[in-house]
């Protein structure tokens, strides 16, 4: 085991690190199944990694502790009372430059001028108004953290950064389960190992 | 000199000049056609159609259809198995469901459609089709006993009311509907998460495979209309004071508050007292006209759309927009981030953010502005077309003129304007529907349209 995971030290090197974001699916999008599926498999087909999926439905209580930053702003009461008016759909994704990646697939955060701006964007073709836009995105680093805590409290973001992800970025034992819209990694088998051995040995 | 002209007469004959001939004497039937005037009206006059015939209604929908919203089940399921099913049409597809019968009113939401007819073999009065997560339009089961979440036909929505009973208007938020019967009852299907179905609020409540239909309690005078917002509900009397419920967190209940509204509450401020006859919302901004021709805004203005009443951008009470040179408005349309006003002379103005059918951009215009009647159809020929009403939905609109032309304009999502193209339509165009337009209602993308056949 050693060996292999020396070896994959190798294979990955010039690859850039994996980083960490939270996406969720508002429940404007929740409530259309068609519009939701599109969404997940558009993150799918950009090279995104779902690490964790599900789905929950905030109290108001909840959805104002997540919104703490915009306690100040106008839309603050809107903005709670939308996203604890249904269900949505968290997902902690993971590629090189997630957190960019994700934002920019997203578009602009107002829907009215990005339906005009950017009509390809995700908000552009699915977002509603301007509060009823689709999705949400970590937008920094420390905010990814801080929001993946919130919503899945037993992941542990540094020893999945330190164990598993060296393992995604190599790309070659990811499964993906479309049942529960997650990656996972697939348990080496023996004979895979053995081969692995032989070739080793050679 | 004769051989030239034997030659030329042996060339008629044959087939090259024939069909030169043939055109000249075409060109000769064409010149006949023009009669006199006098001989046009000594002719007798067959007439096919009696003037007491009742014109049937039809209803044509257009849009995406993987929703199953257009109720046509054969676009999404295919009956012919190597066929794909069609994500959207592009042009008007007639609901053949609704040949034999009588419709009321329609009613378009997010990715469903409701309609209020009548039939002479059942008793429904209200019909739905497309997305049902939140019951929206009531509860269905599949054979093997299981809650449907979509509905690609239209299929009859239980009410508990008489069998003389019709529904007479249905309107249809993003994820709720509420109807109005002939005995002046008001009744809500769906997410009641703000209170937009006017009954009270139960936190983490599941809609999906609820059985539950509200009558609303709360109005004591007669109800002439029902205005659904995204997520709020608006009641216009016949006195014309207007009700509210649902989410008010941009002020578009007008109730004075950015709470929700679970029970149906009167609106004041600058309305009180007013005979408000028109009254529209599909966004969060709120637009009224009383019998005046003063306009009225509450809720959103993001956009600039009341900025006339208000520099702040929520208004959470009705306040009188006093805009000038517009003449004595007869009808209002508010969509997302435009709005729309017609006057006496059937003149649109329009004000706001977005395509707003002025040009090849979108454009930002603070202050009302005239969209040229020509776009209308209004000619040298026509003289007498006039815009009747306008509607509009988040980002698109469309206006029905008094001869039941169909004109819409703004962003095509998923083809929701049925122009038979994808690109997005920057002034008034006529939709090819052949019916006389009676209503059209805007969905978020997909277009439902009643009518009268044209005989």
């Amino acid at each position: 085991m050693r060996l292999t995971a020396t070896l994959r030290q190798f294979s990955n090197i010039g690859k850039p690190k994996f980083e960490l974001t939270l996406a969720i699916l508002k429940p404007d999008l929740c409530r259309n199944p068609d519009h939701t599926l599109a969404v997940k498999t558009i993150i799918l087909n950009n090279g995104f990694y779902f690490i964790r999926s599900k789905s929950t439905h905030l109290s108001p209580f909840d959805a104002q502790k997540f919104y703490e930053e915009h306690k100040e702003k106008f839309f603050f009461t809107r903005l709670v009372t939308f996203m604890s008016s249904g269900p949505i759909s968290v997902h902690i994704l993971a590629k090189e430059n997630a957190i960019r990646d994700w934002r920019r697939l997203q578009g602009p955060t107002k829907v009215y001028k990005a339906q005009h701006e950017e009509p390809d964007s995700i908000r552009g073709r699915y977002g509603l108004t301007d509060t009823r836009n689709a999705t949400h995105g970590s937008d920094s680093p420390v905010s990814a953290l801080r929001e993946i805590g919130f919503f899945f409290p037993e992941f542990r973001s540094e020893q999945w950064l330190k164990e598993e992800e060296p393992l995604f970025r190599e790309g070659k034992q990811i499964e993906f389960d479309s049942e529960e819209w997650v990656h996972r990694i697939k348990p080496i088998v023996t004979e895979q190992l053995f081969s692995q051995s032989i070739w080793l040995r050679k | 000199m004769c051989v030239l002209v034997s030659c030329l007469k042996s060339k008629l004959k044959t087939g090259i000049n024939r069909s030169v001939d043939f055109t000249v004497k075409r060109w000769a039937k064409t010149l006949k056609r023009g009669q006199d005037p006098e001989k046009v009206k000594q002719m007798p006059v067959f007439q096919f159609v009696g003037k007491n015939l009742e014109k049937k209604t039809r209803v044509y929908t257009w849009g995406s259809a993987e929703t199953g919203a257009l109720g046509i089940a054969n676009l999404v399921k295919p009956s012919d198995r190597f066929k794909k099913p069609r994500p959207a049409v592009w042009r008007p597809l007639r609901l053949t469901f609704f040949n034999l019968m009588k419709v009321y009113d329609v009613g378009c939401g997010y990715g469903f459609s409701v309609f209020a007819a009548v039939a002479s073999d059942t008793t429904k009065r209200l019909f739905g089709t497309g997305i049902n997560t939140d019951s929206q339009i009531g509860y269905h089961e599949s054979e093997n006993k299981k809650f449907l979440g979509v509905l690609i036909k239209p299929s009859p929505i239980d009410l508990p009311i008489y069998e003389s009973t019709k529904v007479k208007k249905v309107s249809c938020g993003r994820a709720h509907t509420v109807c109005l019967t002939s005995d002046n009852e008001l009744f809500s299907l769906g997410n009641n998460a703000y209170g937009q179905c006017g009954r009270p609020i139960i936190e983490k409540e599941i809609f999906h495979g609820s059985r539950k239909v509200n009558k609303i309690y709360g109005i004591d005078e007669k109800v002439s209309e029902v205005v659904c917002g995204q997520d709020h509900t608006l009641f216009l009397t016949e006195n014309g004071s207007v009700y509210s419920c649902g989410w008010g967190a941009d002020g578009q209940t007008g109730l004075g508050h950015y709470g929700n509204a679970a029970i149906p509450t009167k609106v004041k401020g600058d309305i009180e007292g007013e005979k408000i006859v028109s009254l529209s919302s599909s966004a969060d901004s709120v637009l009224a006209c009383n019998e005046k021709g003063d306009v009225f805004g509450w809720g959103n203005s993001e956009y600039n759309q009341l900025h006339v009443a208000t520099s702040e951008t929520q208004l959470n009470i009705p306040r009188h927009l006093p805009l000038k040179n517009i003449g004595k408005v007869k009808q209002v349309a508010a969509g997302g981030t435009m709005c729309l006003v017609v006057n006496e002379s059937g003149q649109v103005y329009v004000w706001g953010y977005g395509i707003l059918g002025k040009g090849p951009e979108v454009a930002y215009i603070k202050d009302p502005s005239l969209i040229p009647e020509p776009l209308f159809g209004c000619n040298e020929f026509n003289t007498d077309v006039k815009v009747k009403s306008v509607t509009a939905s988040l980002s698109h609109c469309a206006a029905i003129t008094n001869k039941g032309d169909l004109y819409m304009w703004g962003r095509n999502r998923n083809h929701c304007l049925g122009l038979d193209n994808t690109n997005d339509q920057f002034f008034p165009l006529r939709v090819p529907v052949p019916i006389t337009v009676v209503k059209a209602s805007l969905g978020v993308d997909h277009t439902v349209v009643l009518g009268l056949s044209l005989l």
